[in-house]
């Protein structure tokens, strides 16, 4: 059984590949009993792998929504996603 | 911290001679407990230190059977030296209680008396207070939790000094030597208030020095300190109180009773003095003593709490001067 | 989750089916045993990236913006190279571009490297900086409030979040429907992580390629990081991390100060060291969030949770979240609804901090459990036990879920049968009170996790694996697994960790770190003991599938006497080591924890403080691999929650938010005589596998220590931390009509 992925941390393809969050680099694929509480208020932190703050590399904040199609900064290069 | 000059002066006659009369430009350097810190916070920058921990570190008896204390002693000697323990229990408290053993196997009886404010404004650079010869003072309608609850401002500092409080209370004299020769202060008279001294804390001058305590004989005087802090180790007191009750037999024939960490300097406390004249011991009396002592106390905006800790460590410091179990 | 950006993992290598040795025969797990670099880090032979100097290197510094909010009008460099002794001296924030706008106290506006950390430090100061200050927000209240200037660009409050359970319920008919209500508002402080090692690292360049000694959790992922800020090859970049003082969560990449290293190791020539200072590591390197809850709460006249309803809000800081779950999913309330909001200061931005949002929620739902208790008259406990999850058919709990059996275990060790109903009505100021609290924690591990084990001629051992040991003993595991597996004593195999060099495993995070590497470590020490069985079966005239490796002897299983040692076994290799990779197998390691602690405190009523007397803990955590580094974790974790309960609060000037404590006078932290007697009992589970424990034994220290006050009082103290001054408010709001 696979770990249910929170929505407050699904990152798709719309996303920008240079999004971080703690899961990427803990987790993987995390094979897991159902836990239960997997909700949507949590609290996850985001950064940037550019700047390695939770700050773009536009001066403004690193967040699920805002990572995404549109904001100038955001990159879909393939290649260079995790 | 910035780049300093170092004086090793052998004397204190040397001492006096590498300081200057310039406040905050040369300082008298002792353990280094607080300086040091000041300093790599950059809020002390001064150009040249000058060692003191070679002024007497001697306890040495007086003709009248007091003490004469030299400002070198380190506290951790203080607080284990017999004498004192057995004339001046309320002093060997405080300065057991002090900070960490660390701290008090470095830091000085001087040192002690002569640190400068915990106030957090006053110890973060960023923040350009009035003691630091700023516009205003931060605490008034910001943190003031751990701030003074007596006094008018318009700093509102408490002093950080443990032993200040017991020095008070047993009526202590401070010897001190500067340029012009040497004089005496009361410990009591020492202390000053912002509206008097907003720079510094004390009547002492920069280029002044504190060689001695001078501890009058205790005749029949029970003395105690009781501290109140929240972490038992490496951590200030909340408020704590000393007092010395001179004893006719059961009786208290007269009073001192001075509370720390509750005002800009240590707070005499008149009305308990008063209150406890002519009294036994008792848990009444020292209660009615701790209601009169924070008579009149004015909290800020966040440190109310401060009136009962300060009103709890003088009850329980006149019960333990008195023997009874306070807890 | 990383799972849509990553390829779909391998299905699992076929191949033997992986078990760990039956308990009667295993030498080493399971045992108490001392990590094996304890006495190197006693003796400060264990090198941490503090510690570590490189020839002809530099000290880096940073200068960190003083204030809250401001714009970067310009910087000039130029007067820090005119300080003896500075080597570099860069501007980190552009004046003319989009990222002159500093957010929080302490971010970095430009940095230097100079020969001494007193030149640094001079040189840092030289630098002119010109701000346009601007009008900082210091709390939530101020965020929130309607005349407040919109600092963040999407405002400063998020949009509503909302979990509804089950959809639709109705929770105002479920709570009109109880016998008993609660109603509160809870509130938890911010935490800084503070870690002893501050964060920083060394960057040395060759050329092109980039060596980095790092303090932090996950080199693979400080690899990632430099990589991409660095724009470089991720092959140039070699991170290493023999040995780190502290993280919780907040050390998960380079961060920016690595990066400033590696700019100005560049830029001067010379490798450079830095390191935070104490100051900047409390503004800028991340925190817990502080969470608040409205709270109204039902219960039925039977002890029946029926209904919880919450509107919550918190803040991670500039631009971060605060979310943490509420009801805290341990006992069962009927429905429940939470709508969270995300406030948004001008403080350094939030990280994950051990157990992210747990202790918050277990905290304001267990202080709530015990209040609705009250209001029934009943025990908390009894309460507690009537609303765990129902358990299965079988009549079974969950492995994960074993409070009704941990519960008693601990109540009875506490001694709760002399526990008192309300306050201590005993004289004197002294009240003496017990409380309780449960935890949960999912765990895992990854499933990418790689190990490469190698068996060399002159019979040495050694297991590769880019995992690093963040002060829980993850190298002695790695040790202590490979020795078991072959059958060797622990001191001869060496555990290679902390660099990036080796196969991949996960950032020390969620903890995961026992659940990736204790199946992957014995299956590539396995694999590495059959190719050795393979080459020493001909010359024993037996099937490789016969041997087995015990006591340092490669042996015969039915004939021990039938082998040779393990050196002579090694010794037909000839010249050819042994190479054998390891990957993660389902099936060695599972995740889900459980379990409670217990709080007996003493509150002096006439000064407000509480000295925590005892703690009494029980906890699973699957298949103990150490006993003695598994109990170092819930030791620190309870003495963490003892900060976290009683000590610790990143404290903002209300009108500029700048932080008054950044140190740690009066950021308070536990000392050793804060500490209290800590009970533990570890319950082994050894058909599990392995559970990482990291986190979980911090969760309800909090909880349990306020339900203890608020037994030992009367009085009930809703927010954290519990101050004298907060218990002093409630014991007198108790005696002029009451907190409950
Ligand atoms: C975590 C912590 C907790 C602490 N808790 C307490 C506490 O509970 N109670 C308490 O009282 N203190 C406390 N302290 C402070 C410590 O006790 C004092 O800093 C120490 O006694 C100072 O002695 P020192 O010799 O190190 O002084 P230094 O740091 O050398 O000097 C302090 C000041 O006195 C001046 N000075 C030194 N000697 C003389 C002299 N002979 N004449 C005139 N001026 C002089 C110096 O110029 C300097 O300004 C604490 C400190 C820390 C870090
Ligand atoms: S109390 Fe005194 S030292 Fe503190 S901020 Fe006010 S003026 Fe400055």
């Amino acid at each position: 059984m696979t770990h249910p992925t929170l929505a407050s941390r699904h990152v798709t393809p719309m996303h920008c590949s240079h999004l971080r969050h703690k899961g990427m680099y803990v987790t993987g694929d995390v094979t897991s009993e159902p836990n239960g509480f997997a909700d949507d208020i949590d609290a996850t932190s985001f950064w940037c792998v550019c700047t390695q703050k939770a700050f773009g590399p536009d001066g403004l904040p690193v967040t699920l929504e805002d990572c995404a199609t549109g904001r100038s900064c955001c990159n879909h290069d393939a290649a260079e996603a995790t | 911290m910035k780049a300093f000059a170092y004086v090793n002066a052998a004397n204190e006659k040397e001492a006096i001679a590498a300081l200057g009369p310039e406040r905050g430009r040369m300082l008298p350097l002792a353990g280094g407990m607080d300086l040091l810190a000041l300093m790599k916070d950059y809020v002390a920058q001064p150009e040249r230190l000058v060692n003191v921990k070679n002024l007497d570190r001697t306890v040495a008896k007086t003709p009248d059977g007091g003490l004469r204390i030299g400002a070198a002693v380190t506290l951790a000697a203080l607080a284990q030296h017999a004498d004192v323990r057995r004339l001046y229990p309320a002093l060997a408290e405080a300065a057991a209680e002090v900070g960490t053993p660390q701290i008090r196997n470095v830091g000085t009886l001087g040192g002690n008396l002569n640190q400068r404010p915990r106030c957090w404004y006053f110890r973060n650079e960023e923040f350009p207070c009035l003691k630091k010869g700023g516009a205003r003072c931060f605490a008034v309608d910001g943190e003031n939790q751990f701030h003074a609850i007596f006094g008018d401002g318009p700093c509102h500092i408490v002093h950080p000094s443990s032993l200040a409080v017991p020095a008070i209370a047993l009526g202590a004299r401070f010897r001190i030597v500067g340029p012009a020769g040497e004089r005496e202060v009361t410990a009591a008279d020492y202390y000053v208030m912002p509206d008097r001294n907003l720079y510094g804390e004390t009547v002492l001058a920069p280029n002044e020095l504190l060689t001695h305590v001078i501890l009058p004989a205790p005749g029949t005087a029970k003395s105690a300190t009781y501290e109140v802090r929240f972490k038992q180790s490496h951590d200030w007191p909340l408020a704590m109180a000393s007092v010395a009750l001179v004893m006719n037999g059961q009786t208290i024939t007269s009073a001192r009773v001075v509370m720390g960490a509750v005002a800009p300097v240590p707070w005499r406390a008149e009305g308990a003095e008063a209150a406890l004249a002519g009294k036994r011991i008792s848990e009444a009396t020292a209660t009615a003593a701790a209601d009169a002592a924070v008579k009149g106390a004015k909290p800020m905006t966040q440190n109310g709490y401060k009136v009962q800790i300060a009103h709890t460590a003088v009850k329980r410091a006149i019960l333990k001067a008195g023997g009874i179990a306070v807890v | 989750m990383a799972d849509e950006q990553n390829p779909p993992a391998a299905p699992p290598p076929s191949g033997p089916a992986r078990t760990w040795p039956p308990v009667a025969d295993r030498a080493l797990l399971g045992k108490p045993i001392r990590r094996i670099d304890g006495p190197d880090k006693s003796q400060g032979k264990a090198k941490y990236t503090y510690d570590i100097v490189r020839p002809g290197m530099l000290y880096g510094r940073l200068l960190s913006s003083p204030h809250p909010y401001a714009v970067v009008k310009s910087i000039d460099v130029t007067p820090a190279l005119k300080v003896p002794g500075v080597k570099a001296a860069i501007a980190l924030k552009d004046p003319a571009g989009p990222t002159a706008k500093i957010w929080y106290q302490g971010e970095e506006v430009a940095a230097v490297a100079a020969t001494t950390e007193e030149a640094a430090e001079d040189a840092v100061r030289a630098i002119k900086v010109e701000y346009e200050i601007l009008p900082a927000l210091a709390t939530v209240e101020q965020s929130m409030s309607a005349n407040a200037p919109v600092n963040f660009p999407k405002g400063n409050v998020s949009a509503e979040r909302l979990t509804l359970r089950p959809d639709k319920a109705d929770v105002e008919a479920a709570l009109k429907a109880s016998a008993h209500i609660v109603e509160g508002t809870y509130s938890t402080q911010v935490q800084t992580h503070t870690s002893l090692e501050t964060h920083g690292g060394i960057c040395e360049w060759n050329g092109e390629k980039l060596t980095a000694w790092v303090s932090t959790q996950a080199v693979h992922a400080t690899r990632d990081g430099l990589s991409r800020a660095l724009q470089m090859q991720q092959s140039d970049v070699h991170v290493i991390t023999d040995y780190m003082g502290g993280g919780f969560g907040s050390k998960l990449g380079p961060d920016v100060q690595v990066v400033i290293a590696a700019k100005l190791a560049k830029e001067a020539g010379a490798p450079v060291k830095l390191m935070l200072t104490r100051k900047e590591e409390h503004l800028i390197t991340g925190n817990r969030p502080s969470a608040y809850a409205k709270v109204k709460a039902g219960v039925d006249a039977q002890g029946k949770l029926t209904a919880f309803d919450a509107e919550t809000w918190g803040t991670g800081g500039a631009g971060q979240g605060a979310g943490f779950n509420i009801p805290y999913p341990v006992y069962a309330f009927g429905v429940l609804r939470q709508r969270h909001k995300d406030v948004f200061i001008n403080a350094g931005p939030q990280r994950a901090m051990r157990a992210p949002g747990h202790p918050q929620a277990c905290f304001i739902t267990e202080v709530v459990v015990d209040e609705l208790a009250d209001r029934l008259r009943m025990d908390p406990l009894e309460l507690r036990m009537r609303n765990l999850p129902p358990a299965g058919p079988d009549g079974q709990d969950l492995p994960t879920q074993q409070w009704r059996k941990y519960f008693p275990m601990a109540a009875d060790k506490i001694g709760w049968s002399r526990r008192h109903a309300t306050a201590d009505t005993g004289s004197g100021p002294i009240k003496r009170g017990m409380g309780c609290a449960a935890n949960r924690w999912a765990g895992g591990g990854s499933n990418r996790t790689r190990a490469a084990c190698e068996i060399l001629p002159d019979g040495g051992v050694v297991m590769r694996i880019g995992t690093q040991d963040i002060g829980t003993g993850t190298r002695t595991l790695v040790a202590m697994i490979t020795a078991e597996t072959m059958g060797l004593p622990l001191t001869a195999v060496k555990a290679a960790i902390g660099d990036s060099e080796y196969p991949w495993a996960p950032g020390s995070g969620g903890s995961t770190t026992v659940g990736s590497i204790s199946p992957t470590v014995r299956i590539a020490a396995e694999n590495a003991r059959d190719a050795l069985f393979a080459k020493v079966a001909p010359s024993l005239r037996v099937e490789p599938a016969a041997l087995v490796a015990k006591d340092g002897r490669v042996q015969v299983k039915d004939n021990p006497a039938k082998g040779m040692t393990w050196k002579e076994a090694c010794r037909l290799l000839g010249v050819q080591p042994i190479s054998a990779d390891g990957a993660w197998q389902q099936g060695l390691s599972s995740s889900g924890t459980s379990g409670v602690q217990f709080a007996d405190v003493e509150v002096d009523i006439e000064t407000g403080i509480t000295r925590v007397k005892r703690v009494v803990c029980v906890q699973d955590c699957g298949m103990i691999v150490d006993r003695i580094t598994a109990e170092s974790q819930v030791y620190g974790g309870i003495i963490m929650g003892i900060g976290f309960a009683l000590f610790e609060h990143r404290i903002l000037d209300r009108n500029t938010a700048k932080m008054v404590n950044p140190n740690m006078e009066f950021y308070l932290l536990p000392g050793m005589s804060d500490i209290p007697e800590i009970d533990i009992t570890l319950i082994d589970q050894p058909e599990r596998g392995p559970v990482g424990l990291g986190e979980p034994p911090t969760i309800s220290t909090a909880a349990a220590i306020a339900n203890a006050i608020a037994n030992a009082t009367g009085a009930r103290v809703r927010s954290l931390p519990l101050t004298p001054a907060a218990v002093l408010a409630a014991l007198h709001e108790e005696r002029s009509g009451g907190t409950r």
